[in-house]
């Protein structure tokens, strides 16, 4: 008997100690999976990084960086050097495009024409979903690699019509692309990466574009991008649109077409109005009784 | 920004300037695109050498021919090669350099009477009717040379005529960087 509970007490003490062992090594198997950012109880946590560097900062801040998903990017531990970019357009033309030094910001978007994740982005620029960026007068610059590591036809194809587009190996070198996608948000002014990273779509990223500016001290609401505004305000100037303009303010003044003050009969700032009697040449146009020609 | 280099002219842009060298061929590409846009996307202009069909999409024609764009604001996209759709954008401070080469068979004809290049250029050489197309305050500047055998029209348009005294050295420090080979 007294064999019996001694033989019970050691099976008992070794089951004790592999249950012991097995905890142990589950716990290590969760931290290890913790660290890697594929934690059990992660579920709410962001699948995208993204970092944010204050315009004085030399370093990204020592402290614990946002988990990733597997695929993708970590933020890295030192801040991202500014240079301007260099390559060819995809139509073939050489291109340099200022990053630094300049009064607006650059978003700089590393894509290539391969990937699934990248193809959405390119999607979601085509079709305006970078009409509003975070940050200064934000412009959208798209890269790809050079013509001698990407299909230039299959760029030319992407590329959304009026956004910059660059092929460049030397920028993916120069800014240290970890992966693609990645973005890149540069302040003009102090030529310093505001925030950094990868994200699996563009509304993610936008979002924490706008936390990364805020951080920076560029907190100003997410406006029109560089890139639109300058279409409405080139439209403005040299278009239509300046004409429908100058048409209601002439109607909001009560000048409608055949107005009498559109046909002045008397000479104005020492132009002479005809009335008349030149040749015309070749031409002929016709007048109408008010002597307007 | 290093020096940037393409069809036989380069430019040492300063921070903070865009450059690009493009040809007029390379530029049909983005043909098909602009015939997909809304017509007048580069500005409703008929511009010298350039064909505009009905839908507003370049068509070109004749010997390829290099362009360089020199700008000390962001270069949209797309712009036509007297910098539709470019100057429009342009701050008081803005300047925009143009310089197209033309087919060397018009290099004999008295247009191209000038043999070496018109830089530096003086405050006298701008004016608001040289501009491609008249912009309230902007003033610009055309001159037509021939330098090794290549004919070339250079077009240089600021953002103000009045504070052309101003922006005139850095003009000229751009334009003195620009080789031809």
């Amino acid at each position: 008997m007294t064999a019996l509970v001694v033989l019970e007490g050691v099976v008992i003490v070794l089951l004790v100690v592999l249950v012991v062992g097995l905890l142990r090594s589950h716990a290590e198997i969760l931290r290890r999976l913790h660290d890697l950012g594929a934690g059990l109880y992660d579920e709410g946590a962001p699948t995208s990084a993204l970092s944010s560097a204050t315009a004085t900062a030399s370093t990204v801040p020592e402290t614990p960086h946002g988990r990733t998903r597997p695929g993708v990017a970590e933020p890295r531990p030192v801040a991202t050097a500014v240079s301007d970019l260099s390559g060819t357009t995809p139509t073939g033309a050489v291109r340099g495009v200022a990053v630094r030094g300049v009064e607006h910001g650059t978003l700089l978007a590393f894509l290539t024409s391969g990937c699934s994740t990248c193809l959405d982005f390119w999607q979601a620029f085509r079709t305006g979903g970078a009409d509003h960026l975070p940050g200064r007068d934000t412009r959208l610059v798209i890269i790809t690699k050079g013509p001698e590591e990407e299909s230039q036809s299959a760029v030319v194809d992407l590329a959304p019509e009026g956004i910059t587009t660059l092929m460049s190996s030397q920028a993916f070198a120069d800014y240290g692309v970890p992966v693609s996608p990645y973005f890149i948000l540069v302040d003009g002014p102090s030529g310093q990466v505001v925030g950094e990273g990868a994200a699996g779509s563009w509304p993610q990223v936008r979002d924490l574009l706008v936390r990364a500016a805020a951080d920076a001290g560029m907190a100003m609401p997410t406006g029109e991008s560089h890139d639109v505004a300058a279409a409405k305000h080139r439209a403005f100037v040299g278009g239509r649109q300046r004409e429908a303009f100058a048409d209601d303010e002439l109607r909001a003044a009560g000048i409608h077409p055949g107005h009498e003050s559109l046909y002045p009969t008397e000479p104005i700032g020492g132009a002479v109005l005809h009335d008349h009697d030149h040749d015309h040449g070749d031409h002929a146009h016709q007048h109408d009784p008010a002597g307007g020609v | 920004m290093s020096r940037v280099k393409g069809y036989g002219l380069s430019a040492d842009p300063k921070a903070g300037w865009e450059v690009e060298i493009y040809q007029r061929e390379a530029a049909t590409v983005a043909a098909g695109r602009a015939a997909r846009a809304q017509p007048g996307a580069l500005g409703d202009e008929a511009e010298p050498g350039v064909l505009l069909d009905a839908d507003g999409a370049r068509v070109q024609a004749g010997v390829p021919t290099p362009i360089l764009h020199l700008a000390n604001f962001p270069l949209p996209a797309e712009r036509g090669d007297y910098g539709g759709g470019a100057v429009e954008l342009m701050g008081r401070g803005g300047v925009f350099i143009s310089l197209l080469e033309h087919d060397p068979a018009e290099a004999a004809s008295a247009l191209f009477s000038r043999k070496q290049v018109p830089w530096p250029l003086g405050v006298g050489d701008f004016a608001p009717n040289q501009m491609q197309r008249t912009i309230g305050g902007q003033s610009g500047c055309q001159r037509f040379f021939v330098v090794g055998g290549r004919a070339f029209c250079l077009y240089v348009a600021i953002g103000s005529h009045t504070l052309r005294a101003l922006v005139l050295p850095e003009v000229n420090q751009l334009l003195s960087t620009i080789e031809i080979s």
